[in-house]
C-alpha cells in the first residue's frame, strides 16, 4: 500500500539496542518488543490493505485519532505476523466505537482488559486458539493480537499504567486477552451470527472485562446441573450492582452435556440470568447496596445484567476437563457495551 | 549495522484551556454541583452545598447528575450551567 510513513524515525546501533531503546522511551508493556522498522510496518499495512493515514478510531475524550500507521507500528512491536493486522485493526475500531466508551475502560480503577473474541474463518486461518489453554500461553496469534491492541492503548491513546490507566489491581488479561470460538465443534450458533453477521464473515467482539473465573462441575450430566453450579459461582462476582455484560465460556465436556439436553444459547442465557439474581436484602447485608433493610427486600431481586441478551455465550476451551468459566464485564450498564466489528480483508 | 525504527506514539493534541475569572466572593452566587453517580457522591456534594450556603452566603445550589462516572458532563448539563450558575463544583470521587 503506497503512502508516506510520517512517524518520527530513530537510528539505533543494532537489534539489542533497538529493544533497549523502546524500553527507555516507555513504549513497552514490560516485555521486549520487536523493533518497528519501515519494512515490517509496511508489510503490516499491506496485509490489511490500509493506507498509513487511514483513520481507524477517534478517541473523543483524548482528542486522538488512531491511524493505521500507528496501529501497524505497535502491531510489529507486539510480535504480530502481518496477516494478524486486519484483526488488530478491527479490534481498534471496536474500542474506538462510542458505545464501547474508551475513556472508562481505558483508564478506570476497575482494571478492565479488552476481551477479544474472534469468530469466522479467519480464526482458523490464523490459528487463533479456541481450545486447550484457551487463555494461554502457547499461541502467537492470541498473545500478540491482544498485546498490539494494548500497546496502541498505551502509546497512542494515552492509557499509560500508573498515569492515565489507574487500574487498582488490573489483571493479566491486560497484556493480551484474545480467544476464538470453537465453531467447528460447537453445537450452537456462533457469537457473531447471534450478533447479526453471516457465518462466513470474520469478526472480533471487544468487551471491557475482568479476568476469567473458572468453575468446576464433574458430577452433573445435565444442562441444568452444570449451569446451576455456574450460576452459584457467578451470583456474587464482578460489580454485582449491574455491569453491562457477562461472557460465559463453555468448554468441551460442559458444552457437550448442555447441548445433549437440547439447550441452545438463548435458553442458557435465560436460565443463568434468572439464577444469578441477588435479593436486595443480601446485597444490603453484604454492603454491596446502600441503605437500610426495608420490608420486601428479601423478595426484591436484582439481576447481574439488565437482560439475558447481555450475557455473551461462547463455546471454547479444551475437550477434556469439567471446567468452564465466566467473565464479568467491567463497570456499570451505562458505561461500556460489547462491540462486534467485521474483520475486513 | 544500524537500524532505523519508527515512533509508535501519538502525542496528545494540545488544547488551550482558559479558566473563567474567579468571583471575589461567593455571597449571592448560584452554585452548580456535578454529581458523578458514584456511591454517596450526591451526599458529599449536598453537604458541600450546605456549607457553601451557611458559611459563604451562597444563594442557591443545584445538583446535576452525569450519565455515568466514566464520561465528562454531557452537553445539556454544560448548557444549563452556563445560563443558571455562577460557580460549579465537580470532582472525581472513588
Amino acid at each position: 500500500m503506497p503512502g508516506t510513513l510520517t512517524s518520527k524515525r530513530f537510528k539505533v546501533e543494532d537489534l539489542a539496542a533497538a529493544v533497549d531503546f523502546c524500553y527507555t522511551r516507555g513504549w513497552s508493556d514490560g516485555l521486549p518488543v520487536v523493533p518497528p522498522t519501515e519494512s515490517a510496518v509496511r508489510a503490516m499495512l499491506e496485509a490489511a490493505r490500509l493506507a498509513p493515514d487511514a483513520k481507524l478510531a477517534y478517541i473523543r475524550d483524548r482528542f486522538v485519532t488512531v491511524t493505521a500507521e500507528k496501529v501497524a507500528i505497535n502491531a510489529v512491536m507486539a510480535g504480530c505476523k502481518p496477516e494478524y493486522m486486519p484483526v488488530v485493526a478491527a479490534a481498534v475500531e471496536g474500542i474506538g466505537d462510542e458505545r464501547w466508551g474508551y475513556h472508562g475502560p481505558g483508564t478506570s480503577t476497575g482494571g478492565a482488559a479488552v476481551l477479544m473474541i474472534v469468530n469466522g474463518p479467519i480464526a482458523r486461518e490464523l490459528d487463533i486458539n479456541a481450545g486447550d489453554n484457551l487463555f494461554g500461553p502457547g499461541w502467537r496469534a492470541n498473545l500478540t493480537i491482544g498485546r498490539a491492541v494494548r500497546l496502541v492503548m498505551r502509546n497512542v491513546c494515552g492509557s499509560m499504567p500508573g498515569l492515565l490507566d489507574r487500574g487498582t489491581v488490573g489483571h493479566p488479561g491486560k497484556l493480551s486477552y484474545v480467544i476464538a470460538e470453537k465453531e467447528a465443534e460447537s453445537p450452537w450458533a456462533p457469537l457473531h451470527v447471534e450478533r447479526g453477521f453471516r457465518s462466513e464473515q470474520s469478526t472480533v467482539t471487544v468487551m471491557a472485562a475482568e479476568g476469567p473465573h473458572q468453575f468446576y462441575n464433574q458430577l452433573s450430566s445435565t444442562a441444568e446441573g452444570i449451569l446451576t453450579t455456574l450460576a452459584d459461582n457467578m451470583r456474587i462476582s464482578g460489580n454485582v450492582m449491574g455491569q453491562p455484560h457477562y461472557c460465559l465460556v463453555l468448554a468441551g465436556e460442559h458444552m457437550k452435556t448442555i447441548a445433549a439436553d437440547g439447550w441452545d444459547k438463548k435458553r442458557i442465557r435465560q436460565f443463568v440470568w434468572e439464577k444469578t439474581q441477588n435479593s436486595h436484602a443480601h446485597l444490603k447485608r453484604t454492603n454491596r447496596m446502600s441503605g437500610a433493610l426495608e420490608p420486601g427486600d428479601e423478595d426484591k431481586m436484582r439481576p447481574l445484567v439488565a437482560s439475558p441478551d447481555d450475557i455473551l455465550v461462547v463455546a471454547a476451551g479444551g475437550r477434556a476437563g469439567a471446567f468452564s468459566c465466566f467473565i464479568p464485564g467491567w463497570s456499570s450498564a451505562k458505561s461500556s457495551a460489547a462491540i462486534t466489528k467485521e474483520i475486513k480483508r | 549495522m544500524s537500524i532505523e525504527i519508527l515512533d509508535p506514539t501519538t502525542p496528545a493534541a494540545p488544547r488551550p484551556i482558559e479558566y473563567s475569572p474567579r468571583p471575589g466572593s461567593l455571597a449571592g452566587k448560584r452554585v452548580a454541583l456535578i454529581e458523578n453517580t458514584k456511591f454517596n457522591s450526591d451526599k458529599l456534594l449536598q453537604r458541600i452545598g450546605e456549607i457553601l450556603k451557611a458559611e459563604h452566603g451562597v444563594a442557591e445550589c443545584t445538583m446535576y447528575r452525569k450519565h455515568n462516572a466514566s464520561v465528562p458532563a454531557h452537553e445539556e448539563i454544560i448548557a444549563a450551567i452556563k445560563t443558571s450558575a455562577d460557580v460549579m463544583v465537580a470532582g472525581i470521587g472513588d
